[in-house]
């Protein structure tokens, strides 16, 4: 405990310095412009810097990488309210709350509440990275094969059933992903897969072309394919974060706090499902019911609370178990690969203060939004007046140098290519990407763990269900299914009456989402 | 959210597969793109199943008969196809492939926008990068070629031609970002161009 609390205090001390400190507020500010531009995401921005610190000190690096991924979460909230757009998919619960302030001429009031409310909900989410990361990381020790197998797939599984609108969508992106990652030289005897005898896909489809993609390609046609310009609420009021509001709100604050870290610890589920279930349980607890969607303060509040609040929780499975939480989380985990540390049970072993550097790089990212939620405001909207037209060929630009610097490969662009255009297809016909990264990260466990498993088993399937960690991932994992399955849905609310609903309820972002059938 | 509010601007597209209120013809239509889709998926999910069934089980290699190389893939093809099926069980159920029912509209104004964008970055990342061209170069040409086509549209519906100032500031544009990442990316932070 101590010991801890001594590494987290050293890990506090070391970013103290101009360097750091400059690195930190230079990824935060990237990262607000790039959140502040619609269509682009953190995922995009993580995966670009990726490329550009990829010569740089891991520390550094990494840390330009958190402060990037904050940045573009807080940032998306200013397009939410300003244009009714979400800048990022996290920001759409702030939407309707946040431009009804700003059509009332209260945009920089709202503006205001979504710098208290990260602010908040971020520091809420790196208190608790403090102190469950290294205990969950230390029981995870414990897991074998067995474990680690159930452990994918449910991740896998989750991601599907909650992201978007159709589970049997979401499971089969997750299925694709899974599959893709299968493409290549595998890990156990080094044999090729699905290669077709062509050399360049001997070494797979790499993550970050592939989210380059899917995050950036896809967006740049599906932006460009819209030709209408958007107009701007004019910014006349103080953007000042309001405090006394987060006192008045300190219900919401930490409602949505918890909200958000619980979902963040989800696999896969993304930041907007931590906004949309703390604006959900808002709306079901609020004296101000009939101002929910017309500018309540309170659904703003619980909107962008509960997005930042699931920022750090999302790290916490990302860093304890491998696992992440989110698609910007998981090019943070290749990121973290790519510099030497490998995220999961054993990295308190091999990197036992890391953790507590992740801690204090996400501090410092709290700090760097609440500095330009204080300065740069209105300079920063400057971007939005951009035309698309201008814009969206130079993100292309950036997409091309991502995809292809970290191995030097020619054949990564055309991956980039190949899954951006295939990813806007999809997109287009209600498929979501978040289930399909997940797979594509999880692939290469859930195979290993399903073989070595069978091995150390002898080819029984008996371990996958009786041990006793396996057999609680597996019912939860199967019940997670079966869920959407019509006849036992029902027997389900029969068994529980109304419980099952409110289950769903709170797991749905939406909440008549698509049955099985 | 039900709908994408573009500010003031109305919405081109409704995103008929985000909807909640589809009329029973937009239903329809997106019950019939499923199930097409989900021949697809079949499609997929056979092809990987007989790839994974006739991939080399290493037999020569002696290796333990749980961990051949196929398994997992195969376990994936088998999940595709019940997944599509119910996908497309689903569609059917929903009125989906009736002959002369109600089908997606896609306006050819936005597919010809498409056709272009996607033609201009195959031009730059497949031709353009990567083959001796200088990077800034390729780029310059690239973002010049996308600014002054992509905005022809707009030019057209103000019923204005291309004029020189158009030309100069899409060239100092394309020339400037060109040169820009080329000097952050490469001299900056040492990072290899194509």
């Amino acid at each position: 405990m101590f010991e801890g609390l001594a590494d987290l205090g050293h890990a506090w001390l070391g970013f103290l310095n101009p360097t750091s400190l400059a690195l930190g507020l230079g990824g935060a500010l990237l990262g607000i412009v790039v959140g502040i531009l619609p269509g682009l995401s953190a995922t995009l921005v993580i995966a670009l810097l990726t490329t550009l610190t990829v010569k740089a000190q891991p520390n550094d690096a990494i840390l330009v990488l958190i402060c990037s991924y904050v940045g573009a979460l807080y940032g998306g909230s200013r397009t939410a309210i300003l244009l009714n757009i979400p800048g990022t998919a996290a920001n759409a619960a702030s939407c309707a709350d946040g431009y009804a302030l700003a059509r009332r001429g209260e945009a920089g009031r709202a503006i205001g509440i979504a710098t208290s409310g990260a602010f908040m909900g971020t520091l809420f989410g790196v208190v608790c990275l403090a102190l469950f990361a290294p205990t969950l990381a230390e029981f995870a020790l414990s897991f074998g094969a067995f474990e680690f197998f159930w452990l994918a797939l449910f991740g896998v599984a989750m991601s599907g059933s909650i992201v978007g609108r159709d589970p049997l969508k979401g499971w089969l992106m997750g299925a694709l992903g899974l599959f893709v990652a299968q493409i290549g030289q595998e890990g156990l005897y080094a044999f090729d897969r699905f290669t077709f005898g062509w050399g360049e896909l001997a070494g797979g489809i790499a993550l970050i072309p592939a989210l380059v993609g899917a995050f950036g390609v896809a967006e740049i046609l599906i932006t460009l394919s819209d030709p209408v310009e958007r107009k701007l609420v004019e910014l006349k009021d103080s953007v000042l974060p309001r405090f006394r509001e987060v006192v008045q709100y300190w219900r919401t604050v930490l409602r949505s706090g918890v909200i958000g870290v619980l979902t963040g610890l989800l696999p896969g589920v993304g930041e907007d499902s931590g906004a949309w279930m703390s604006y959900a349980a808002a709306k079901a607890t609020t004296r101000e019911k009939e101002l929910f969607g017309k500018g309540s303060i309170d659904g703003l509040m619980a909107a962008e609370t509960g997005d930042m609040a699931s920022v750090p929780g999302h790290m916490i499975p990302m860093l304890s178990l491998g696992i992440p939480g989110s698609a910007p989380s998981a090019v943070l985990m290749a990121a973290m690969i790519i510099h030497g540390i490998q995220p999961g049970p054993m990295m308190m072993i091999q990197h036992p203060t890391f953790i507590y550097e992740v801690v204090a790089m996400t501090s410092l990212a709290t700090i760097t939004i609440l500095i330009f939620g204080l300065f740069l405001v209105k300079p920063l909207l400057l971007i939005l007046r951009i035309r698309r037209t201008v814009l969206m060929p130079i993100v292309f630009l950036l997409c091309t140098v991502g995809a292809f610097a970290n191995a030097s490969r020619l054949f990564d662009i055309y991956a980039m290519l190949a899954v951006g255009i295939g990813a806007f297809l999809l997109r287009r016909r209600g498929y979501h990407m978040a289930p399909f990264v997940l797979g594509m990260v999880l692939g290469p466990l859930l195979d290993k763990s399903l073989r070595r498993g069978l091995v150390l088993s002898d080819g029984s399937l008996a371990p996958f269900f009786t041990r006793p960690i396996s057999m609680a991932f597996a019912i939860v994992t199967i019940f997670t299914i079966l869920l959407y399955v019509p006849p036992f849905k029902r027997a389900v609310r029969r068994v529980t009456g109304g419980v099952g609903a409110l289950v769903r309820a709170t797991f749905a972002r939406h909440p008549r989402s698509g049955d099985v059938s | 959210m039900n709908e994408r509010p573009f500010g003031d601007a109305p919405a081109i597209e409704r995103d008929l597969f985000e909807a909640e209120d589809l009329t029973p013809a937009e239903a329809e239509a997106v019950a019939t793109s499923d199930l097409r889709a989900a021949a697809g998926w079949l499609v997929l999910g056979v092809a990987v199943l007989i790839g994974s069934i006739t991939m080399d089980r290493l037999e020569r290699q002696d290796i333990n008969p749980y961990t051949v190389p196929g398994l997992l893939p195969g376990l994936l093809g088998i999940v595709m196809i019940l997944l599509g099926v119910l996908l497309g069980v689903r569609s059917w159920r929903r009125g989906g492939g009736r002959p002369g029912g109600a089908r997606l509209h896609v306006d050819p104004a936005i597919v010809r926008r498409l056709a272009l964008v996607v033609a201009l970055i195959l031009v730059y990342s497949v031709v353009l990068v990567g083959h001796g061209m200088p990077f800034w170069l390729a780029s310059a040409l690239y973002v010049t070629a996308s600014i002054l086509t992509l905005q022809q549209p707009q030019r057209a519906a103000a019923r204005r031609g291309l004029t020189f100032r158009d030309v100069a500031l899409a060239v100092a544009i394309g020339l400037g970002s060109g040169l820009l990442v080329t000097y952050v990316f490469q001299d900056l932070f040492l990072v290899r161009l194509p």
